[in-house]
């Protein structure tokens, strides 16, 4: 096994794959920002360097940097956890060409799978249902054309654009023409890639993402899926597994399809195919993460694969040892990932001291963050802070056990959104499992919600 | 606060795996860095990756500084594919006062260079349009002028106005070549001569300069086209600033001599980015065609 790897990552990832590492007597090297010093991942990992300033691209974006201090500290790999560097494939070709394992899939697969406009093709080769769209346009001329074709409401997306970032929703046709030249240029600006292509825009439907592990000697297993429709502006806000809206006909005809996507693109290590399921016809593909995903805990509790060591493990090189008869959802996992952004201020991100700070516990509860007492969180990062993760034997239960997570934790000192987790939790749609994307945007836009809003 | 010594290490030994059940082969060797891999921009000191720098065409991603370009890389990227023929390629007694060392120094510069002059004279299309083409080599004595290299240019501009043709200089230069003396000072009246031939025949000429271009490459045709354009940042001037600041003993302002500093003294016409100069040089010549 590595004897040491290096994580080039911060928060509560890189506290969680530090952990991974201990467990498996592996030595680890955190790396940080000057806004980070106080950060828990580098004390706890054995040795932590300083690459450089508060802004990403100084620091957990600066490739030259992270790969020096691999070098220096003898690191035989690089974790990159999600977000950050964990998609680029330039950085996972450096890092071979530097003599270093990516931890993550090789270079080409996440080439591939970045450029949405391939990944489309790639999945139309591999038989997978993609949703009704195009290839990227020339022009806006063209695009009138074809977006009459699809029809009405229609999504502009960026090919390089991703993770909810790059998306733009059309919905009639006089509409058209200035945003897709508008969705160029920022397409241009943000991912340095004009090309843009069109989806149709499908409402009311369910995100479901099927997780896979796959090795280098081509075996593949599906560990069944996430629902993640608990979404505000393409940002998840709670994810479960399994899936209500998915019965066990449904799920082995998902696994099939996807297994056969991601053997057919040669891919290995950790991965994500997303669909839109639009409780009837169908599932459409939507994306593939080539990398580990902020939910993907609540696949480690119903399936008892702890998907860190394993992506660690088929880095190194080990065949999966289980197939896919051995893979069963036990019970039913939820996630509520509590950000630091104040709900009641149009989800203003909060920065500041965490003065008093206590977790909830028990059996089946867990909280997977990098905040303790007296830790300032810096204004530079994601607002994420934490993710409350709980297990039970049904759906009912589990639900039973957020809500009185939720309201044992405590984070004083900043704003969070325990609260509006509360309050989606209590929502009859969600509890009956039947909610779809547009739950959290109809919660959020009741008027009693707003009154202090000017 | 948490600290290294608030968590204690489990020293836990490495998990073991069956051998056999291992895909590939394990490298014993050492993680290292290919020196290949990484440039680093003698501008900001920062490391870029070299297949970034590469595809600006040697522009520092990280702050926009504009490496110096050997000739031939600069024909590479100017003229169209395949188009450029080199002429004039006369190499004359250039040691006529016997100047102590220069026989060496010639000798280095061509060796650094793999050139036989500082400039490179020749006939190419630029995005289809047929030009005479000088490019002067910034690592062959610091593209300083003498005899020959005159000689190269004021041939170029004869045959640009024998054939009609437009034609595109880029400078870099520290000046006159001291080592030739008077015969060296005589080439900027000399090319001046060939400008303005080629000027009253009706015909168009483009100066580009890039870093550095001083001295009697500046006092002549670099600053003689129809349409002067300078790279960004690129020095431009007569004398250097570290003599200008000890002649007259005062510190000169920032950015002093820069492209962009002469460009707002209205010596220049534009400042152009080496990225899209070839598309600027076309559109210039598409205009005087």
């Amino acid at each position: 096994m590595f004897r040491k790897i290096l994580v080039a990552n911060r928060g509560e990832i890189a506290v969680r794959i530090i952990r991974a590492c201990k467990e498996m007597g592996i030595l680890t090297v955190a790396v940080f920002s000057t806004a980070d010093r106080d950060a828990l991942h580098v004390s706890l990992a054995d040795e932590s360097y300083c690459i450089g300033g508060p802004s990403v691209t100084e620091s957990y974006l600066n490739m030259g940097a992270v790969i020096t201090a691999a070098v220096v500290t003898g690191s035989e790999a690089i974790h990159p956890g999600y977000g950050l560097l964990s998609e680029n494939s330039v950085f996972a070709a450096l890092c071979d060409q530097c003599n270093i394992v990516f931890i993550g899939p090789s270079a080409e697969s996440i080439a591939m799978m970045g450029d949405k406009n391939e990944a489309r093709l790639a999945m139309i080769k591999a038989n997978v249902p993609v949703i009704p769209g195009t290839e990227i346009l020339a022009d806006p001329d063209e695009a009138e054309r074809r977006a009459c074709d699809i029809g009405y409401p229609i999504l502009i997306k960026a090919r390089s654009g991703g993770g909810g970032r790059g998306i733009r929703l059309v919905k009639a046709k006089d509409e058209l023409r200035r945003n897709f030249q508008a969705a160029a240029a920022e397409a241009e600006k943000a991912f340095g890639d004009p090309g843009l292509y069109l989806e149709k825009y499908l409402t009311g439907v369910k995100h479901i993402e099927m997780q896979i592990l796959a090795d280098k000697s081509g075996n593949v297993i599906c560990l069944g899926e996430r629902d993640c429709s608990a979404q505000r502006r393409n940002q998840k806000l709670m994810e479960e597994s399994p899936s209500v809206a998915i019965d066990d006909a449904a799920r082995a005809e998902l696994v099939g399809i996807t297994t056969a996507a991601v053997k057919s693109i040669g891919y290995h290590n950790a991965g994500t195919i997303e669909y839109l399921y639009d409780g009837k016809d169908g599932f459409y593909f939507m994306e593939m993460n080539t990398r580990l995903q902020v939910e993907h805990p609540v696949t480690e509790m119903v399936t008892g694969i702890d998907l860190v060591q394993w992506q660690i493990r088929i880095a190194y090189g080990l065949v999966i040892p289980f197939t896919q008869q051995d893979i069963e959802l036990k019970g039913h996992a939820i996630e509520c990932r509590i950000n630091a952004e104040d709900p009641e201020h149009d989800f203003r991100p909060q920065c500041g001291t965490i003065e008093t700070l206590h977790i909830p516990g028990g059996p089946g509860v867990r909280f997977d963050s990098a905040v303790y007492r007296g830790y300032s969180i810096p204004p530079y990062y994601d607002s994420m802070i934490g993710k409350l993760i709980v297990h039970s034997g049904s759906r009912s239960e589990a639900l039973r056990k957020m809500h009185a997570a939720l309201c044992e934790l405590v984070i004083g000192g900043i704003a969070h959104n325990a609260d509006l987790q509360r309050r989606i939790l209590k929502d009859k749609r969600f509890i009956s499992g039947k909610y779809d994307t547009g739950l959290i945007s109809s919660m959020i836009l009741k008027p009693e919600v707003r009154t202090d809003v000017k | 606060m948490l600290n290294k010594d608030s968590f204690k290490n489990p020293e836990l030994w490495l998990e073991k795996h069956n051998k056999n059940k291992l895909v590939g082969e394990r490298p014993e060797t050492l993680p290292s860095i290919p020196e290949e891999l990484w440039r680093s921009c003698p501008a900001c000191r920062k490391p870029s990756l070299a297949d970034a720098v590469t595809d600006l065409l040697e522009v520092c991603p990280q702050c926009g500084h504009h490496f110096n370009l050997s000739a031939r890389k600069r024909i590479d990227i100017t003229a169209d594919e395949g188009s450029f023929i080199e002429l004039f390629t006369v190499v004359g007694e250039r040691d006529v006062l016997k100047f102590p060392g220069y026989k060496d120094k010639l000798e280095s510069a061509k060796a650094a260079s793999g050139e036989e002059e500082s400039v490179i004279c020749g006939k190419c299309t630029i995005g289809g349009y047929e030009t005479v083409l000088c490019v002067m080599e910034p690592a062959f004595m610091m593209g300083s002028m003498g005899r020959v290299t005159g000689e190269r240019i004021t041939m170029a501009f004869e045959m640009a106005v024998s054939s009609e043709l437009p034609v595109v200089v880029f400078c870099a230069s520290g000046g006159a070549r001291m080592q030739e003396g008077m015969f060296s000072l005589m080439q900027m009246a000399k090319t001046s001569g060939a400008v303005k031939f080629h000027s009253l025949a009706g015909l168009f000429y483009l100066s580009v300069i890039t870093n550095p271009t001083t001295g009697g490459v500046t006092a002549s045709f670099a600053m003689e086209g129809d349409v002067i354009i300078a790279e960004p940042g690129a020095l431009i001037g007569f004398a250097g600033p570290r003599v200008i600041e000890q002649t007259i003993r005062q510190k000169l302002p920032e950015g002093f001599q820069s492209a962009e500093f002469v460009l707002s003294k209205g010596f220049l016409d534009a400042v152009v980015q080496r990225k899209r100069l070839k598309t600027f040089i076309t559109s210039m010549l598409k205009a005087h065609s």
